[in-house]
């Protein structure tokens, strides 16, 4: 079948009345969590998963609802950037430097014009992208065996450690606790039990819905009590949310640049959205700064990252899609949620479950026109959810990770575990720990052990078989350089300063 | 210091975890390396990880004062309570109460807060159960 009928069959999933509103439900709740600080997609998708497994949504309605909250999310975290210089997420960071100073001028309309443009672009693009390279990449994944999968996870695993935080130390630390966590329960290679401590909870193992809502919403609670100040004040006005056609030139190859290399980045397993809207400004600044006006307003230092990380977040969907492995905290709670409704990502996707991922590619056209319909005219009133107090706001959020933790097993069990991952999280924030590879890892952990045997009962126990193909020897070297990379480049970089003053390549 | 607490703590945790893993009882072999091999390659590294911070910790990260503290063991003890209350009490009995509670901690006025968490726990009782149909405990103390 052609991509294009495989397409039509998507939209015929995609426009069902049922999931069009999980479409737009998504969008909308993923625009809300992208405008409120604090709370990122990571939490949204994190807290509404077990309320679809409750639902017993069918796989493609529930991965539509989910995906929604990912990208929209891109949408909705620059607004804050822009209005008040704090960033919604983690991936709009960046979007501070030049958003805040163009809405100090009165530019403000103009900038969350070009981010919602920006992204609608960027977001299109890369749902094409998704369409033509994920079935290349799958055809070529096909020939991957355990030993292969396992490697792709060690790289996986080595460039979001070397990515997520500052010290690689604990990044890695990071990630050895979610594997950890991972061996608990029964062993489904020899039913053994493992770190169950005689607890029957423990033998199904750790939720990952539970440790990720503990490490995330909940630590971000007590991470709030210690903010003294009551409300936040909205203090810049919206104004008219519009842009001139000659602006809009003068932004698109910023764009442009910044779709596709966020799209690259993101189908990088273990780079997001985050590096992807870091980078683009890098990229930017160096390429468009003749005049220094970046830093000062300057409206492509918008247009260039917010693109960025909408491409990423659509990159970031082929691995998982293709490969089953994740490149971020969030893709790996989607892939979570895709294994708990028996659905195994990899390459025979596409032939398997046609309708989870045409369905799927379809509604993110839909999305994103709606995105840019939300975004546009309606960003005012986004900007309002701001208002509303927090301490009615985060009462509200803690509720609702009540309910989804409550619901992953009816069992008030979790609601302690989820507490007790929420200390964990704290202090892991406190001590400078990444929390994205714990969920990488909890949710990986299982496939990587699986991978791992299944490959020494081929070898008969022999460990050099790790190492026998080519794509192996190639992924296993990708894994250490990216490991080390970002270490020797600053070495590198500072050497350079010193040496010369003037731009180098990066 | 704080890095090299961490450190020594994970130090631990890690030799008792591969001191379990070692000590596995395996009935019979379904493959060449069994259920010990994982974990024991995880605890490796994890031990050379946690030696590197008790070489090379960061600095301080600043830890909030006393009272945050005792703010947080609060919150915290509402959520062990929400826990066990949940069941017995009921979803909208104990919601209400930990909304009420937790806006309080955040500079709520309490009857705000009890307000709010009457109005939000009846909303979200009727949202879940009723329209999307997701089962929440009526609470003991009301036949549930």
């Amino acid at each position: 079948m052609s991509s294009f009928q495989s397409l039509m069959q998507g939209f015929a999933v995609a426009l069902t009345p049922l999931n069009l509103l999980l479409a737009f439900s998504g969008c909308m709740v993923g625009t809300m969590v992208g405008v409120l600080p604090g709370i990122g997609p990571i939490t949204g998708v994190a807290i509404l998963v077990p309320l679809t497994f409750a639902m017993k949504l069918p796989p493609e309605s529930a991965l539509i609802l989910l995906a929604g909250i990912y990208y929209g999310a891109m949408y909705g975290g620059s607004t804050t950037s822009i209005l008040l210089n704090v960033p919604g997420e983690t991936a709009s960071v960046v979007t501070t430097l030049d958003g805040y100073q163009m809405a100090k001028q009165g530019r403000a309309g103009p900038a969350l014009a070009i981010a919602a443009i920006g992204s609608f672009i960027a977001g299109t693009m890369s749902v094409v992208g998704l369409m033509f390279f994920g079935p290349i990449l799958a055809k070529m994944a096909i020939r991957f065996g355990p030993a292969e999968y396992l490697a792709l996870m060690v790289f996986a695993f080595s460039m979001i450690s070397s990515l997520a935080g500052r010290n690689l130390a604990k990044a890695l630390i990071a990630t050895m606790i979610g594997l950890m966590c991972a061996t608990v329960g029964l062993d489904p290679g020899s039913a053994v039990p493992r770190y169950t401590f005689g607890q029957m909870k423990l033998y199904d193992g750790m939720d990952f819905l539970v440790v990720a809502i503990g490490l995330f919403a909940i630590s971000e609670v007590l991470v709030l009590l210690e903010e003294t100040h009551t409300g936040q004040s909205v203090s810049a006005t919206v104004g008219k949310v519009f842009i001139s056609i000659k602006e809009f030139f003068f932004a698109l190859g910023s764009i442009i640049r910044g779709s596709l290399l966020g799209f690259f980045i993101g189908v990088l397993p273990g780079a997001g959205a985050s590096t992807a809207s870091f980078i683009s400004y890098t990229m930017e600044k160096r390429i468009s700064n003749k005049d220094d006006t970046f830093g000062k307003g300057d409206i492509r230092g918008v247009a260039g990252p917010e693109s960025a990380n909408n491409a990423a977040a659509g990159g970031a969907l082929i691995p998982l899609i293709t490969l089953g492995v994740p490149g971020s905290g969030t893709t790996a709670i989607l892939l979570g949620a895709l294994l708990g409704m028996n659905i195994v990502p990899g390459p025979l996707m596409f032939q398997n479950h046609p309708n989870v991922v045409w369905g799927l590619v379809a509604s993110m056209y839909i999305g994103n026109v709606m995105l840019l319909i939300l975004n546009l005219p309606l960003v005012g009133l986004f900007v309002k959810i701001l208002l509303v107090p927090r301490w009615i706001l985060i009462p509200l959020v803690t509720a609702l990770s009540f309910i989804g933790v409550y619901s992953v097993n009816n069992s008030p069990f979790d609601i302690l575990l989820m507490s007790g991952f929420g200390v964990v999280g704290y202090l892991m924030r406190k001590m400078d720990y990444p929390l994205a590879p714990v969920i990488l890892g909890l949710v990986l952990g299982e496939l990587m052990e699986k991978n791992l045997r299944r490959a020494m009962s081929i070898s008969g126990g022999d460990w050099s078989y790790l190492f026998s193909s080519t794509i192996c020897i190639t992924l296993w070297i990708l894994a250490v350089i990216s490991l080390f990379a970002p270490v020797i480049f600053t070495k590198l970089g500072e050497l350079k300063k010193q040496a010369v003053a003037g731009d180098e390549e990066i | 210091m704080t890095d090299r607490i961490t450190g020594g703590l994970l130090l631990i945790v890690t030799l008792g975890y591969g001191y379990q893993a070692y000590n596995l009882k395996v009935g019979f072999m379904s493959d060449p390396i069994g259920p010990k091999a994982f974990p024991l390659i995880i605890a490796g590294l994890l031990t050379f990880f946690s030696l590197y911070l008790l070489v090379k910790p960061d600095e301080e990260p600043d830890w909030p004062i006393w009272k945050v503290w005792r703010n947080k063991s609060f919150v915290l003890l509402s959520f062990v309570f929400y826990a066990y209350a949940l069941v017995s009490l009921g979803f909208l009995l104990a919601t209400t109460i930990e909304i009420t509670f937790l806006a309080f901690m955040f500079q709520g006025k309490l009857w705000k807060g009890l307000v709010t968490g009457v109005v939000s726990s009846l909303l979200l009782y009727t949202m879940f159960v009723h329209l999307l149909g997701i089962p929440l405990p009526l609470g003991k103390i009301f036949g549930g």
